[in-house]
């Protein structure tokens, strides 16, 4: 189930707020995690024993590691977060990357694995970190052990972050698990996050989506420089208004519910350098990484050929982590490269340069990145880059470029505009009573707008089931 | 954020949800829209096993979707928005100039267009009477000067020149319905928000079939022009959403008199029926699919018989386009045998040899010649 359709807006949602604050307050981490079950079989039934299997694994190695902790059996507490670690990392590798490498290893002519064609279990990659954090973080004695397997389960499959992230970490929701407020103050303000997710995903992303969808399947031959260009633009608002929208919605959701999530995004594409970049963009994975393998691998107190070993290990795994395939590992490889230039020299000397060169700077290899990460065909990523350079088979532009510019330009300006915080500024330099008169004024048009999208949309698409 | 506030906001978006909740309650579940011109999805059957493979769940999105409150106000907004955002197609069918809409021609599977080039030529070896072969060009390609500047759009002369190049020298190609459509671009022989030809736009091809065919067209200004409808908004307007344009006029040319039409189908035991028809049947025109008033819209296979028995008989295997065709192509034949083999399954050959079928043709819009997937059937 997808938040951005009809069914979930009209149907789920209204039915699950609707059980979830009839039942009186001890009841409802029950009710939540029934709800939550029905949203995760609504697309796989099949994989709800995933969600079992998770919850009882975890839950016994969250016991086990505090068991041993308390009786001073450091070993034995260790033992336990390797095995928790290894089942859910076993979990990853068996649903997500057991064909990519079986499919590898056949076209180097080694045959011993079959490939099984299983479908992936949807939000894998986010909820296996959720949980391995879970008992690190209990080692670590960050987080306290949860006694209710009802609890845990609850945290394990909280449907508002479940299938695409933001990718939280037991230790900042544990506490609300077990006790949170639910106030009027916190549903409205869930109410207006998710409203705007909702209008980046569906007004924006679905819209600029259509753009990238046409440039994708553009036949190599046809190709023009200025389209690749135009292209890849609006492949990078769509992953944006995608997946930013998403984890607003999230935000949105656990806020109606009484939860308060971290912030995922933010304005990722005003950044003046690509470090600054991965500080602004899936913020949750970037500390997700940060803290469970960069900083345990070492993290900087070390020498220069192992620091530079470790950022090249946490990129790597970075990039398969957005996907099961070989493009998805060079881009992780491509910002572990740019990210180590500018830590070791590139960003003293920038220091130096007018922001607009940096902005310049940071967008250009953001958007080649994005040229990586979008065209998984090897043998269209070749050409698709060339074209980007000026060497397409096309020339520099065509008559559907200028069509396409012309349909869509407002639509990128918008994008552009939205992709800034000049819209939240104007908004805060409103008065009070202004603002008050406004903003339900502006939910309503943006649940209606969005309405008569969906209700249109076969058009539809979800960019995260790969992840 | 006040409190009180913060709860008129939260009753502002709760209300607004239960309001759709209880509206799409309300309504009752349409089995077909009119606009849309397609069957809506109904409440898919509850069962274990559609439950398990998540069957049930995606049909169930679909419903709720497809019988939402007010669907048809919904899906009108969108397009109106899309076009307030600049854009200037929708649902893969262009805005264009003239309150014209034209659907988009994509590229076509080169694979099916090759096999069905094959059948054609496989079709006519096995004929035994003379086999013409005519493909109508359509108004993304007769109208492309009316398409937004620069609109993607796949040119469908090469269509042509594919098949030309692979049937030259199998049959008689009716070359001219590429140099007489073109020649009359200003004049309304498309419909506009339609994916059919006026009853003009017939005319000219049955000008332009005249070579192949063998008979000599009669000068259009032997007809009376009869307007029958000018509330007319075709599949186009259907699946483009779109609001704004004018309706179509429908108009036909020439008189019924003399001529029974007969639709040949079977009723569900596998016995032959034989259902009369008529060349216009006017009971559609007050319906959405007015463009049926042609021969009663689709049919398996269908014979008229003008009462010319001096004249040839001709086999049509044809698209809808002939349904608005074959009244003027009646003074030159005593029988013409119409077959649509999306419906149809027989052998055209040996329905030739049972009926004294005196010469064939083999008669589509490029878009249908190149996406039918049932043409395997005319090779047999």
């Amino acid at each position: 189930m997808v938040f951005s359709s009809v069914f979930f807006l009209f149907q789920y949602l209204p039915l699950a707020l609707l059980c979830y604050y009839l039942a009186p307050l001890r009841w409802r981490n029950v009710v939540l995690l029934a709800l939550n079950l029905v949203f995760y079989g609504w697309g796989e039934p099949v994989y709800i024993l995933i969600m079992f299997a998770s919850t009882a694994i975890d839950y016994t190695h969250g016991m086990l590691v505090d068991r041993c902790k308390r009786r001073d059996n450091d070993r034995g507490a260790r033992l336990a977060v390797c095995s928790s670690v290894f089942f859910n990392l076993a979990l990853l590798f068996f649903f997500k990357y057991w064909d990519f490498i079986a499919g590898s290893l056949a076209s180097a002519g080694l045959h011993f694995m079959p490939k099984l064609g299983l479908s992936l279990p949807i939000g894998i990659s986010f909820y296996t970190f959720q949980t391995m954090s879970y008992t690190i973080d209990v080692y670590r004695g960050d987080a306290k052990v949860q006694r209710s397997i009802l609890n845990f389960g609850t945290f394990v499959t909280l449907f508002p972050q479940l299938i695409a992230g933001p990718i939280i970490k037991y230790k900042d929701l544990g506490d609300q698990i077990d006790h949170r407020d639910h106030t009027a103050q916190r549903f409205a303000s869930g109410v207006q996050i998710f409203v705007v997710g909702l209008a980046k995903k569906v007004l924006l992303a679905n819209n600029l989506g259509m753009l990238w969808d046409a440039y994708k399947a553009v036949p190599t031959g046809q190709l023009t420089t200025a389209g690749a260009w135009l292209g890849i633009l609006a492949f990078s608002f769509q992953l944006y208004f995608d997946f930013s929208g998403y984890s607003d919605m999230a935000v949105g959701l656990g806020r109606m519910l009484g939860f308060e999530f971290g912030k995922n995004f933010d304005y990722p594409y005003i950044s003046r350098s690509l470090t600054e970049f991965w500080r602004r963009w899936h913020i949750s994975l970037g500390s997700w990484f940060r803290e469970y393998l960069y900083i345990p691998l070492g993290g900087n107190r070390v020498g220069k050929a192992r620091l530079l070993f470790n950022l090249m290990v946490v990129w790597a795994a970075t990039g398969i982590w957005h996907g099961a395939s070989w493009n998805f590992l060079l881009w992780g490889l491509y910002y572990g490269v740019l990210l180590v230039l500018e830590k070791f020299f590139l960003n003293r000397w920038m220091e130096r340069w007018p922001g607009f060169l940096r902005h310049v700077y940071a967008l250009f290899f953001i958007a080649l990145g994005w040229a990586l990460f979008a065209v998984e065909d090897f043998s269209h990523l070749g050409p698709y880059l060339s074209a980007m350079f000026g060497f397409a088979e096309g020339g520099f532009t065509n008559g559907a470029f200028f069509y396409y510019l012309r349909s869509y330009f407002p639509m990128l300006l918008i994008a552009a505009l939205a992709s800034t915080p000049l819209g939240k500024g104007l908004w805060n330099k409103l008065g009070e009573k202004p603002r008050m008169v406004l903003l339900p004024a502006l939910l309503l048009a943006a649940l209606l707008v969005c309405t008569s999208y969906l209700v249109d949309a076969t058009y539809n698409p979800f960019l995260y089931f790969r992840f | 954020m006040s409190k009180k506030y913060s709860v008129f906001l939260t009753v502002l978006f709760c209300g607004f949800l239960g309001l759709m909740v209880t509206a799409n309650a309300l309504t009752p579940d349409r089995d077909f829209s009119e606009v849309e011109n397609r069957a809506l999805a109904q409440r898919p059957a509850l069962s274990w096993k559609a439950v398990r493979s998540g069957e049930f769940m995606s049909n169930y999105e679909t419903y709720t979707t497809d019988q939402f409150a007010g669907r048809d106000g919904w899906t009108a907004a969108k397009a109106y928005m899309e076009k307030a955002v600049g854009k200037q197609e929708n649902n893969g069918v262009y805005f264009c100039d003239d309150s014209t809409l034209i659907s988009r021609f994509e590229e076509p599977d080169q694979k099916r267009l090759e096999n069905n080039i094959k059948y054609v030529s496989q079709f006519a070896e096995k004929a035994g009477v003379p086999v013409s072969f005519g493909l109508i060009p359509t108004q993304a390609y007769v109208w492309a000067d009316r398409l937004p500047q620069g609109a993607p759009n796949y040119d469908q002369s090469q269509v042509y020149s594919a098949v030309t190049g692979a049937l030259a020298d199998k049959v008689t190609l009716a070359d001219p319905l590429w140099t007489t459509l073109p020649a009359h671009k200003d004049q309304p022989i498309f419909y506009r928000t339609d994916h059919h030809w006026t009853s003009l736009g017939a005319y000219y091809g049955y000008a332009a079939l005249g070579q192949a065919l063998g008979y000599e067209p009669l000068p259009l200004e032997t007809y009376t022009k009869t307007t029958v409808s000018t509330e007319f908004y075709g599949t186009v307007f259907s699946s483009s959403g779109v609001r704004w344009v004018k309706p179509d006029e429908m108009d036909i040319y020439v008189p019924e008199e003399g001529i029974t039409v007969t639709s040949h189908t079977y009723d569900s035991k596998g016995n032959p029926v034989e259902e009369p028809r008529q060349l216009y049947d006017e009971s559609y025109l007050a319906k959405k699919d007015k463009y049926s008033m042609f021969l009663g819209g689709q049919q398996s296979l269908g014979v008229v018989k003008t009462g010319n028995t001096d004249k040839p008989k001709l086999l049509l295997i044809r698209d809808s386009y002939s349904d608005s065709l074959v009244p003027f192509l009646t003074p030159h034949f005593s029988e013409i045998h119409l077959m649509d083999f999306r419906y149809c399954k027989l052998s055209p050959s040996q329905y030739i040899q049972d009926n004294g079928i005196d010469q064939a043709l083999v008669l589509y819009s490029v878009p249908n010649f190149c996406s039918d997937a049932n043409l395997l059937w005319i090779g047999r």
